[in-house]
């Protein structure tokens, strides 16, 4: 077991690694690369002053080495638009993305999993063609237009709920209004998340109804509720959980559009900002944090595999 | 005779069955029938509007629409139905483009991996694991950020966002039918490696293929939608349907009308493309 973590741990830093490797070589040897923040009005030795700022003279491989040097150490250098060490504006941002992400995440899974259950027992009936239907919608439609129409619904029409931001200008902590802002947003987000979900939670449920001790456990008479809960669903979680995981990484990119819809200030947003700025370091670090997350929930949804269900062993 | 036999042509008696099967999908043909008319309809349309997408008219701005302006026009007076035909014909185009470039792409390396093995398969699935550890928003950042948004970088940039998954499959597959015997006989026939990829193994994953690259375009516009959107993709004063969006949220309450059409034609092309995508799942991948 201990053995099976330290050996995903040391495949997952390799693919951090090349993720970096691969977004650095990218960003700099790029026609539009960092070389081109030297703009052509400033002189001669301006250009070789800001040159050696940000450390331009040296070769791209040598950069590498000294920037990988010091993100090892936690410091991935400084934004150029904002003067900031990229690792505080990471650190700054990251709970606005993480309050984001994670509420849409709990709700898509909670919603997915309850409206993938009643569509695999109601199978081939009307709520499963609805449920079907949903999901489908889901999946093609703009998260963008979806916060856009909300937006009008909610905010401009009926000035129910906020149009931007995750909290009122000047206003001291309010857990109601946090709320207040967070519930387009997230309810957006999750929308859009959800229909994987769906999709996966009922045919896993198709799937083990099907399996001979789901049989065998009304044969010998137990009530359908028990049959569900303590047979079916247990061993559909697997595929479930494996989805939750996936999602994580798809949350991330869901999160950067609807942080640009709502107005608010988190990673994805930092992370357009940059790229509309050319801001390198920035998306260089915000690429990293992004590889990192999606490496460790890999990992821990590879662990939780073995809690749910005995039979994994990860030895 | 073995290559012949080898070669999957469909006889009448199969082909009337696929028909057969394709008939009772009456979702999957209308699905087909809206894409169609979408696409007549951004190929021809442009010319066929008397406005022009990017004549502005001081005169005529943020009206409702009319006779004249079917749609009505835009904050800066230009007509918004022109805009909508046009920005479609981008984001059909984007979205075309790129699943080519993700498709091919992706069937040539997962498939090299998986047809031969070994170290070759290690090394290049280990880049397609890397591929898939950057959340594909932040790749295509990334890759818009360094090298510009010009439209053809768009295409290849979003059809760079979409191999790594077409590599999966295609490795998958590729490995699942390099030891049948019809690889080996053409082998044996002194058949090159080049020539049993493309010729034997290549029309066996074709189906798959297909099916995942109707899938695959519904992505790609929502992709190239919401880069655009950001005001990363198509860039003004070509209008695509992302870009109309961003624009109409400025004006989301004098007319919030305006944030209405693109985000509908997005959704209606996606939705058909997805629709598509699982009648031909239903019809050409039997282990589905």
């Amino acid at each position: 077991m201990i053995e099976y973590v330290a050996r995903r741990l040391a495949q997952g830093v390799f693919v951090l690694f090349l993720v970096s490797l691969l977004t650095f070589f990218l960003i700099n040897l790029a026609p539009g690369g960092p070389s081109s923040l030297i703009d052509f009005q400033s002189t001669a030795a301006e250009r070789e002053a800001r040159m050696r700022q940000y450390g331009l003279d040296r070769p791209v491989q040598e950069r590498y080495l000294t920037w990988l040097a010091g993100a090892v150490r936690g410091d991935l250098g400084r934004s150029i638009n904002q003067g900031l060490p990229v690792s505080r504006l990471l650190a700054q941002r990251l709970p606005i993305t993480l309050t984001l992400g994670g509420t849409a995440l709990v709700l898509a899974a909670l919603f997915g999993i309850v409206l993938g259950v009643t569509a695999a027992l109601q199978r081939d009936r009307w709520p499963d063609h609805l449920i079907g239907s949903v999901a489908t919608l889901g999946m093609s439609t703009p998260s963008f237009w979806l916060g856009i129409l909300a937006i009008i619904v909610f905010a401009v029409n009926f000035g129910w709920l906020p149009a931007a931001g995750n909290a009122s200008i000047g206003r001291a902590f309010d857990l109601g209004d946090r709320l207040r802002h967070l519930v387009l947003p997230a309810g957006v987000l999750a929308f859009s998340l959800m229909p994987n979900v769906i999709r996966t939670t009922r045919a896993a449920v198709l799937e083990t109804r099907a399996a001979d001790y789901v049989r065998t456990a009304r044969a010998k008479g137990l009530v359908e509720r028990v049959v569900l809960v303590k047979h079916t669903m247990r061993n559909a979680l697997v595929p479930v959980v494996a989805m939750l995981g996936l999602i994580a990484t798809v949350l991330f990119s869901g999160s950067v559009v609807i942080e640009s819809v709502f107005g608010w200030a988190g990673v994805g947003r930092l992370a357009i900002e940059a790229a509309n700025g050319r801001d390198y370091p920035v998306i260089l670090g915000v690429t990293l944090l992004a590889g990192t997350i999606v490496v460790t929930v890999n990992l821990l949804v590879d662990l939780l595999y073995a809690v749910i269900d005995p039979r994994i062993r990860h030895d | 005779m073995i290559e012949a036999a080898a070669r999957t042509t469909p006889d009448a008696a199969t082909r009337g069955r696929l028909w057969r099967k394709i008939a009772r999908r009456p979702v999957g043909i209308f699905a087909f029938a809206v894409l169609a008319a979408i696409l007549l309809a951004v190929t021809f349309g442009p010319s066929l509007v008397p406005h022009s997408p990017t004549r502005t008219n001081a005169r005529a701005i943020l009206q409702p629409p009319s006779a004249e302006h079917w749609l009505g026009t835009d904050e800066l007076g230009r007509d918004v139905f022109a805009r909508v035909l046009s920005g479609g014909r981008v984001s059909m185009a984007v979205g075309l483009f790129s699943m080519l470039v993700g498709l091919s792409l992706g069937l040539a390396i997962g498939g090299t991996a998986g047809y031969f093995g070994g170290r070759v398969e290690g090394v290049l699935m280990r880049l397609v694991d890397a591929f898939m550890a950057i959340p594909t928003f932040f790749l295509i950042l990334v890759i818009v950020t360094s090298f510009g948004n010009h439209p053809v970088t768009i295409i290849i940039t979003v059809g760079l966002g979409f191999w790594a998954q077409m590599a999966r499959v295609g490795h998958a597959e590729f490995k699942r039918f390099r030891n049948h015997e019809f690889v080996e006989a053409s082998r044996a026939l002194g058949g090159t490696h080049a020539r049993v990829m493309t010729r034997h193994i290549l029309p066996q994953v074709l189906p798959q293929a297909t099916v995942l690259a109707t899938l695959g375009v519904g992505w790609a516009i929502l992709t190239e939608a919401a880069l655009s959107y950001l005001g990363l993709g198509i860039q003004p004063p070509l209008a695509s349907w992302g870009n109309m969006l961003q624009n109409a949220q400025g004006y989301l309450w004098r007319a919030p009308v305006l944030a209405v059409w693109p985000g509908l034609f997005i959704a209606v092309t996606v939705l058909s493309f997805n629709l598509l995508g699982n009648a031909l799942r239903d019809v050409l991948d039997p282990r589905a």
